[in-house]
């Protein structure tokens, strides 16, 4: 037959193969028949025109053969793809016999509408590993025979290859991660796209096809040691079909709906747009059934499907990198974060007590290994973590385990590298079983143009984002990364913001309220005292609060932060909502927090925390004007203050409203004793009495005073403190209308003087109760409590700012106070205060690392004080604070 | 064929766009920018430091319609941008000499 009647001929046997091909998918939708059938069609193409154009060169058949590699290799041919061949010659003499013959073939092909590439070597030259072009030994691994010498290509398959792969692993595992860095570098390093690649971005199919040459590197190169006699076992479908199950399924998939897209496009176009995850929904691409699935559920499945084979393909990345020499495993099993219960090996963690993570305790510290060192968990850790988890459902938690769990759940979310731990967790399942709540986010799809991010990627990119504040580099970060310093339990706030979304994959319409309802059902199970399940649950529920503000308000009118602030009502939630706020933005996609917004957030942030330090005495409680909304809402909540809702409500009268926020229905309720303690006590005839209280507070303690106000007091219970050697961290200072004032400070015990001897608490309750009276000379104590060199320690370059307003409050003068924080500083202050003949009215302690941040409300005989006096005292804060 | 650029206060953009639509414009353009007239800018004092917006936060909204709409457009955003404050905006409006529609070259008013 001659060469134009054999392309004839060829020619329409293609586009007739191709059509049927194409009707074949559009019809029911099966890409493997797609794949496969078009390899067939491109096998019987070849083999007809070798036949005709090889026929009478010198050396035909004999000393040359033809194998398909790369994707066709595979046999998965894609509509649109490369057509790669190898034409395989036994010696130099053979190669130039079919020099002519080949590039004919090449030019056949085009012209029957193949995209072929015919790479010419000798056998030899097979067996070497080419670094300058890695992509031709690498696609040597999917090789598979079409017509000539079938011999060439058995050496090839049992011989050369076999003993390259053992020869060469480590050039070919490196310019595999060489390659795939490289790759993923270009899709962001992320699976989460919009507009997805289904080739190229991480979890595509290349990564499966990375995932099998891993394999393949590995099986051959066992095949390549010289003990061993195994013949070549590359399954006829390819090193994919030792992947698993789901792998292959994942597989199927994508390479369906790449399918899809070729014949889409008519050209290898391997985006996946917005418009066509539609039509792909709509017509099942890739999915069994007649019911077409929603877009959102559609595409959930594809995130499911790109997330099971980046997770193959890294998983056999690792093992293929693992191939250590005995020695560096010797080296390495050493490794100093190695303990008795976990080894570190290659930057992996291994468990040295596999039947130990039965035990949900255990199986957790595993999980704080990884988040306090930043290390991911070996390939076999992974497996035998997800045979240890209880195979029941897990819908109410780990049964008898859930506070246990919820307090290792909490250390890991405070370690500097939760944000892998977490993802281990929800890779492994052991999410599921500590939060099954999360389940519900599983790879939820929320479907436009601004949400980047599945949920669960989106929170678990919320939690990384607040951990990365610790190395802020730019300013509008560094402000955002004080904030977080200054936050009391960072655990509450990260674990709100895993909860403040899981209600978006709940039935009902108002996310909001779904994720709320999670968390009134995970809190308990987890353990959390009540005031810290009030605290996640304000989170949540105003969550969006301070994002509608900044869109919807103007956040520069005082009368819109006023509403802002009071509805917050405290500074530690405004800090915590700014941050939750802050990491819920900055993860909705990469560009989503501009500096523009991140800007206004932390403006709003400012703004509203000045007016809560501002406002302390403009909004009492005042229950004798009426009845006190906020104040009926605290009792009705709580039994224990029902039944004393009258002398309770003259207790309050003429506290800041705050104080109704900053303390729980218990802590009122035992201030309120203190209180009756202390008037039956001054009905009794002792006019200096003061009731006194300590407790631990989260590592620090706390000391509660309630007595009858006097000039000085608030100068000699910081004296006691400061005589006792205790470093004064926060403290408040209210008093009521009838003069009784609560006082609060929670300080450090520096030199563990309480917890060595704990017969001291009793003596430092009577010298602050001596103090409170007036008894003792505690406003007049030497310092000497504090050598020199204790001061000393804390150095930090924070100037001395006083500044005085007279506007803010109707009744005093506010000072606010920033000072390096030292020892004995807030008795210092409070010194100059009582020289200056101050009252204070309330105060507002705090410290933020080595910074005290103080808030003074005072009055001078009753009165606000001049702009004179204000600008007086303030220069003798100033002088006597900044000498020392 | 006119221009209009609209600075207006951020908290203003979903009424301003509503107030469009109403009035049967769809199309525009919306910008995060910074700036500020004759409103200087905003300083608050936080943990005793100064911090200065010399430039505030502002929303720039820019629509081309056809001429015979540009005074509804117009009213639509003096109405609903306006609080009566320092500080809410300017509105800018330019001759357009041409639209063309980048996808099928159409020109003039077809291409708006």
């Amino acid at each position: 037959m001659g060469e134009a009647v054999l392309l004839e001929a060829l020619r329409a046997e293609c586009d007739a193969c191709r059509r049927r091909l194409e009707e074949n998918f559009r019809t029911h939708g099966d890409a493997g028949a797609a794949l496969t059938g078009r390899a067939a069609l491109a096998d019987r193409t070849i083999s007809a025109l070798v036949s005709t154009l090889f026929a009478s060169a010198p050396a035909p058949g004999s000393r040359c053969c033809l194998l398909a590699i790369g994707g066709y290799g595979r046999r998965a041919l894609f509509p649109s793809s490369d057509l790669d061949v190898l034409l395989l010659c036994a010696d130099a003499q053979a190669a130039e016999a079919v020099r002519e013959p080949a590039a004919a073939l090449v030019r056949m092909l085009w012209d029957l509408g193949w995209r072929a590439a015919v790479t010419s070597r000798l056998l030899e030259e097979c067996d070497r590993f080419e670094q300058e072009n890695p992509e031709f030994s690498i696609s040597l691994l999917d090789n598979r025979p079409i017509t000539g010498d079938p011999a060439l290509g058995t050496i090839l398959r049992q011989k050369i290859l076999p003993s390259l792969a053992a020869r060469e692993h480590s050039a070919y595992v490196r310019s595999l991660d060489e390659m795939t860095r490289e790759r993923h570098q270009k899709h962001g390093n992320t699976l989460f796209h919009l507009e997805p690649n289904l080739k190229d971005a991480p979890g595509g199919l290349r990564d499966f096809d990375l995932a099998c040459w891993a394999t393949a590197i590995q099986e051959l190169a066992r095949l390549g040691t010289p003990d061993h006699k195994r013949a070549w076992t590359a399954p006829d479908a390819g090193w994919g079909q030792l992947l698993g199950d789901a792998a292959g399924a994942a597989y199927r998939f994508i390479a369906a709906v790449r399918v899809f897209l070729h014949y889409h496009h008519g050209r290898d176009d391997n985006r996946l747009t917005y418009d066509l995850q539609e039509e792909a929904a709509s017509r099942n691409i890739g999915v069994a059934g007649a019911e077409p699935l929603r877009v959102e559920e559609w595409m959930r499945l594809y995130f499911r499907h790109a997330r099971t084979i980046a997770r193959i393909s890294k998983r056999r990345m690792d093992e293929a990198m693992a191939r250590p020499s005995l020695y560096s495993a010797f080296e390495d099993w050493r490794a100093r974060l190695s303990n008795a219960d976990f080894s570190v090996h290659r930057n992996r963690v291994f468990c040295r007590r596999p039947a130990a993570l039965a035990d949900p305790v255990f199986l957790l510290s595993l999980f704080e290994f990884v988040a306090r060192h930043g290390l991911e968990l070996a390939v076999e850790t992974e497996t035998i973590v997800e045979q240890a988890l209880p195979t029941s459902n897990c819908s109410a938690g780990w049964p008898g385990e859930g506070a246990a769990a919820g307090a290792a759940l909490r250390r890991i979310l405070n370690l500097p590298s939760a944000g892998l731990a977490l993802r281990a967790m929800h890779r492994v399942g052991v999410l599921d079983a500590v939060l099954p709540e999360f389940r519900a986010v599983d790879a939820l799809v929320i479907r436009d143009l601004y949400h980047r991010y599945t949920v669960d990627e989106h929170t678990l990119l919320t939690i990384e984002g607040l951990h990365a504040l610790r190395h802020a580099a730019s300013e509008p970060d560094r402000r955002f990364a004080e904030i977080l310093a200054e936050v009391e339990q960072p655990e509450l706030l990260y674990l709100a913001l895993l909860l403040h979304d899981v209600g978006k994959g709940m039935p009902g319409g108002n996310h909001v309220v779904a994720s709320l309802e999670a968390a009134e059902r995970a809190c308990p199970r987890l353990g959390l005292a009540p005031y810290e399940r009030d605290l996640v649950a304000f989170l949540i529920r105003n969550h969006l609060e301070m994002s509608l503000t900044l869109q919807r308000r103007d956040i520069f009118d005082p009368e819109a932060v006023r509403v802002f602030a009071e509805q917050v009502a405290t500074p530690e939630r405004l800090k915590m909502l700014c941050l939750l706020t802050y990491a819920d933005i900055r993860s909705v996609n990469p560009e989503s927090l501009s500096p523009w917004k991140a800007e206004m957030l932390w403006q709003l942030y400012a703004a509203a925390a000045n007016y809560l330090a501002r406002s302390v005495d403009g909004t009492r409680i005042a229950p004798s004007a009426g009845s006190d909304r906020e104040l009926l809402e605290v009792v009705r909540g709580s039994p224990a203050l029902a039944a004393l809702a009258k002398p309770l409500a003259a207790f309050l009268d003429g506290f800041p409203r705050r104080y109704l926020k900053l303390h729980s229905a218990d802590e009122i309720a035992a201030q309120f004793e203190m209180a009756r303690h202390l008037e039956e006590r001054l009905v009794a005839g002792d006019p200096h009495a003061a009731e006194t209280q300590l407790r631990e507070r989260r590592g620090h303690y706390e000391l509660t005073v309630v007595a009858r106000d006097r000039p000085r007091l608030f100068a000699a219970l910081t004296g006691v403190l400061t005589e006792w050697g205790m470093n004064i961290l926060k403290a408040d200072a209210f008093s009521n209308r009838a003069g009784l004032v609560l006082d609060s400070f929670v300080f450090a015990d520096l030199y563990d003087t309480l917890r060595l001897n704990p017969e001291e608490r009793g003596r430092l309750l009577a010298d602050t109760e001596d103090a409170a009276a007036g008894r003792s000379a505690a406003e007049m104590i030497p310092r000497r409590r504090f050598a020199r060199g204790a001061a000393a320690r804390f150095r930090a370059a924070i100037a001395t700012e006083v500044s005085f307003d007279n506007s803010c409050s109707a009744t005093s003068t506010v000072f606010e106070l920033v000072a390096r924080d030292r020892p004995g500083l807030l008795h210092r202050i409070s010194e100059l205060l009582a020289d200056a003949a101050c009252n204070i009215e309330a105060a507002l302690v705090d410290t933020q690392g080595e910074k005290a941040i103080d808030v003074f409300y005072l009055t001078q005989h009753g009165k606000k004080l001049s702009a004179a006096e204000g600008q007086a005292l303030r220069e003798t804060l100033l002088e006597s604070l900044g000498r020392e | 064929m006119t221009k209009i650029e609209a600075i207006i206060q951020t908290s203003r953009f979903e009424a301003v766009k509503d107030a469009l639509k109403e009035a049967g414009i769809e199309g525009m353009t919306v910008t995060d920018v910074r700036g500020h007239g004759r409103q200087k800018g905003h300083t608050e004092v936080y943990r005793g430091r100064e911090y200065s917006m010399d430039l505030l936060p502002k929303t720039k909204v820019e629509l081309v319609v056809a001429d015979r709409l540009a005074q509804t457009a117009i009213e639509a955003i003096l109405k609903s941008a306006r609080t009566g404050k320092i500080g809410d905006g300017k509105i800018f409006v330019s001759r357009v000499e041409e639209a063309i529609r980048i996808r099928n070259a159409e020109r003039g008013e077809d291409a708006l």
